[in-house]
């Protein structure tokens, strides 16, 4: 295993990575003087110590080396961020009763088993809950079909 | 006497019939995600917190107290029955309980942790009324420079008792840290890392990060798991153990549930570290060690009562110093924070009624979980059946919803699948959530006290040191943060995490 593909070193290289981006954003923000700080200050002082720390990871995890990254499986954190994301878009340009088809029919092709039947009764079941939950209970400002309810 | 006062304070709040019902609802809603493999109290209270914007801040925090003592209830049954561990806190008593139950006594087991755990949040319970005062009192006495100092120990030791690399750990506070700052600077009102979005003036929302990182990227990782039950369930008979099965669970509970006391208050302790110190113990102590992993009782009374116990008095920093030891701590603080209570030692002070109506809440909590485990302990069992294929869409689907009704804002439903995408590469990456929300919770607090210390002392760094609290404090983080770095103690610890993973 290529030991720059470990767990350690690609770890190293997100710290790096939000360190240097936290720097390039801040870079603006006023620095101040140690008595009155600006709000540039703090971030730049956390944002260097994240950088040094990051080398530092890289630099342990290239020399004693480290666990190998696990093989990613793309699809469920990708069929989930989707969901996600599509649940984000209709919930209030549709309303629950879509968002929570699409949601629920994508988390569940996510999953090794998809049968048809049990994502429409797990659908219904849901839907109902939370209309009841949230709607009425609670008495959420939603829509639940939007023109409709 | 100002003590009997602020009990029956506490007590006559906790008792009204709305903050019953609350602890009640935790306390149902903690045995069953307890029971529930692949969900644990962290995801769940992120789930949760958009909620409890919706109700009074002691009935939420209520609710929340008691879904976390209400895992360690629930998972210590599945753990016994099907040998399944539904928390991290009650893997080692699948050990022991288990095998109880194989030979027949399930009941016994059952009863036992059960009882053993009330006794042991009631010994919680009454250490967190001693020294919730003088603590707070302690804490009154902090400048600026001595609390900066207590949140850098409080944070270094919340990372040497996490697992795995250290430097990942520290590194991984930081990160949180940085993720504090985002919004509006308190002092001089600058944007700072808003890209121009006006959701992120206010700062990044708590909810949708913890749900991201912990609820989102959990059923990512079950997923991909494969998440399935096996082993039959085991019959529960009688539920009484029998007189010598009591002498020999007495003292082990004890010990356990003065040890996990102890750990639970330490930083980054808490129920989990407490369970598995106490079974070790136990074994040492044991005339025939042999006896543990085929059904000996001490092996379930003690860790059983000893993450109770931790559950109870880990919440002492965060009620009185406003220091979170563990993630589901930083979970309490954020609700805190969402309802527009700065945590730290001025709660006492200035919500009597919260503070000791939550510790009240405690013990009343304990005492319902007693009623609801044990004779219930069927329907319990039957929740196990539901596969993860009709759960996971389901916890999917309540994150949504609750980030949304946050702020009414489908923003926030954004951020999660955005924070669901790093705590997944945190995962695959062997980096720590929790470190990193310690540091989030702690971040924009430490920035204030440090900027405020630095104007009181005129710029002068030197305040930490010749402040004595705050010289000790660092003087205490230095030596923790040495002592990692000692070859023993590396060797020792490496080797507390992988009887933990095994």
């Amino acid at each position: 295993m290529n030991r720059f593909l470990s767990k350690d070193f690609l770890s190293g290289l997100m710290f790096i990575g939000f360190g240097l981006i936290a720097l390039y954003f801040g870079q603006k923000l006023a620095l101040g003087t140690p008595v009155r700080m600006g709000p540039g200050y703090v971030p730049r002082m956390l944002s260097l110590t994240l950088l040094g720390l990051g080398a530092l990871v890289c630099i342990v995890a290239v020399v004693s080396g480290s666990d190998p990254v696990e093989r990613l499986k793309w699809k469920p954190i990708t069929l989930v961020t989707i969901g996600i994301i599509c649940f984000g878009l209709l919930f209030e340009r549709a309303g629950l009763i879509p968002a929570l088809i699409v949601l629920v029919t994508i988390a569940s092709l996510a999953g090794e088993e998809f049968k048809l039947t049990e994502v429409i009764g797990l659908i219904v079941t849901l839907a109902v809950l939370c209309t009841l939950v949230f709607k009425v209970g609670l008495g959420m400002n939603i829509y639940i079909l939007r023109g409709v309810w | 006497m100002d003590l009997l006062d602020n009990l029956t304070l506490g007590f006559s709040v906790a008792l009204s019939f709305q903050n019953l019902t609350y602890a009640l609802l935790g306390c149902i809603l903690g045995t069953l995600i307890g029971v529930l493999p692949g969900i644990g109290p962290v995801a769940t209270i992120a789930m949760l917190l958009p909620i409890t914007f919706h109700l009074p801040p002691t009935a939420s925090l209520i609710m929340l107290a008691g879904i976390y003592y209400g895992a360690a209830y629930g998972g210590s049954t599945t753990s016994i029955l099907v040998n399944l561990p539904g928390e991290a806190s009650s893997v080692v008593t699948c050990l022991d309980g288990y095998q109880m139950a194989r030979n027949g006594r399930a009941g016994a087991a059952l009863s036992i942790s059960a009882v053993g755990s009330f006794f042991a949040g009631t010994v919680g319970t009454i250490i967190i009324v001693m020294f919730a005062e003088p603590l707070t009192r302690m804490a009154q006495k902090f400048g600026p420079a001595d609390y900066c100092s207590l949140m850098a120990l409080g944070l270094v030791a919340a990372v040497i008792l996490a697992s795995g690399s250290v430097v990942k750990a520290i590194a991984m506070v930081f990160l949180g840290l940085l993720f504090g700052l985002v919004g509006t600077d308190v002092n001089t009102g600058a944007q700072r890392f808003t890209f121009d979005l006006p959701e992120l003036s206010d700062g990044i929302d708590f909810a949708p990060i913890a749900m991201g990182l912990f609820g989102i990227a959990e059923i990512v990782v079950n997923l991909e798991r494969h998440l399935t039950r096996t082993g039959g369930t085991i019959k529960v008979t009688s539920l009484w153990p029998t007189m010598e099965e009591v002498r020999r669970a007495v003292p082990a509970a004890l010990r356990g549930t003065f040890l996990g006391a102890a750990l639970g208050v330490l930083p980054g302790g808490g129920p989990t570290l407490g369970a598995f110190s106490a079974y070790t113990l136990e074994k040492r102590l044991s005339k025939n060690p042999g006896q543990f992993g085929k059904g000996a009782v001490e092996g379930v009374a003690a860790p059983e009562a000893a993450n109770n116990a931790a559950a109870q008095t880990s919440f002492i920093p965060m009620l009185t110093l406003g220091i979170p030891s563990n993630a589901v701590m930083a979970l309490m603080v954020g609700a805190m924070i969402i309802q527009g209570i700065q945590p730290g030692p001025e709660v006492m002070t200035k919500k009597p009624d919260l503070f000791w109506g939550m510790i009240a809440s405690m013990w009343i909590g304990n005492a319902m979980l007693v009623v609801i485990n044990l004779p219930m302990i069927g329907i319990w069992v039957k929740l196990l059946t539901v596969p993860y294929r009709f759960l996971a869409p389901a916890i999917l689907l309540f994150c949504c919803i609750g980030a949304y009704s946050l702020q009414n804002s489908t923003f926030h439903v954004m951020q999660v699948a955005v924070f669901g995408v790093l705590g997944y590469v945190f995962v695959k990456l062997g980096c720590e959530g929790a470190p990193f929300l310690l540091g989030l919770v702690l971040g924009p607090q430490m920035e204030e006290y440090f900027r405020r210390a630095m104007l009181l002392s005129r710029g002068d760094p030197m305040v930490f040191l010749e402040r004595p609290i705050s010289l000790g404090l660092l003087i205490t983080t230095a030596l923790l943060l040495l002592l990692m770095a000692l070859p023993s103690f590396k060797k020792a610890r490496k080797e507390a995490f992988v009887e933990e993973e095994g």
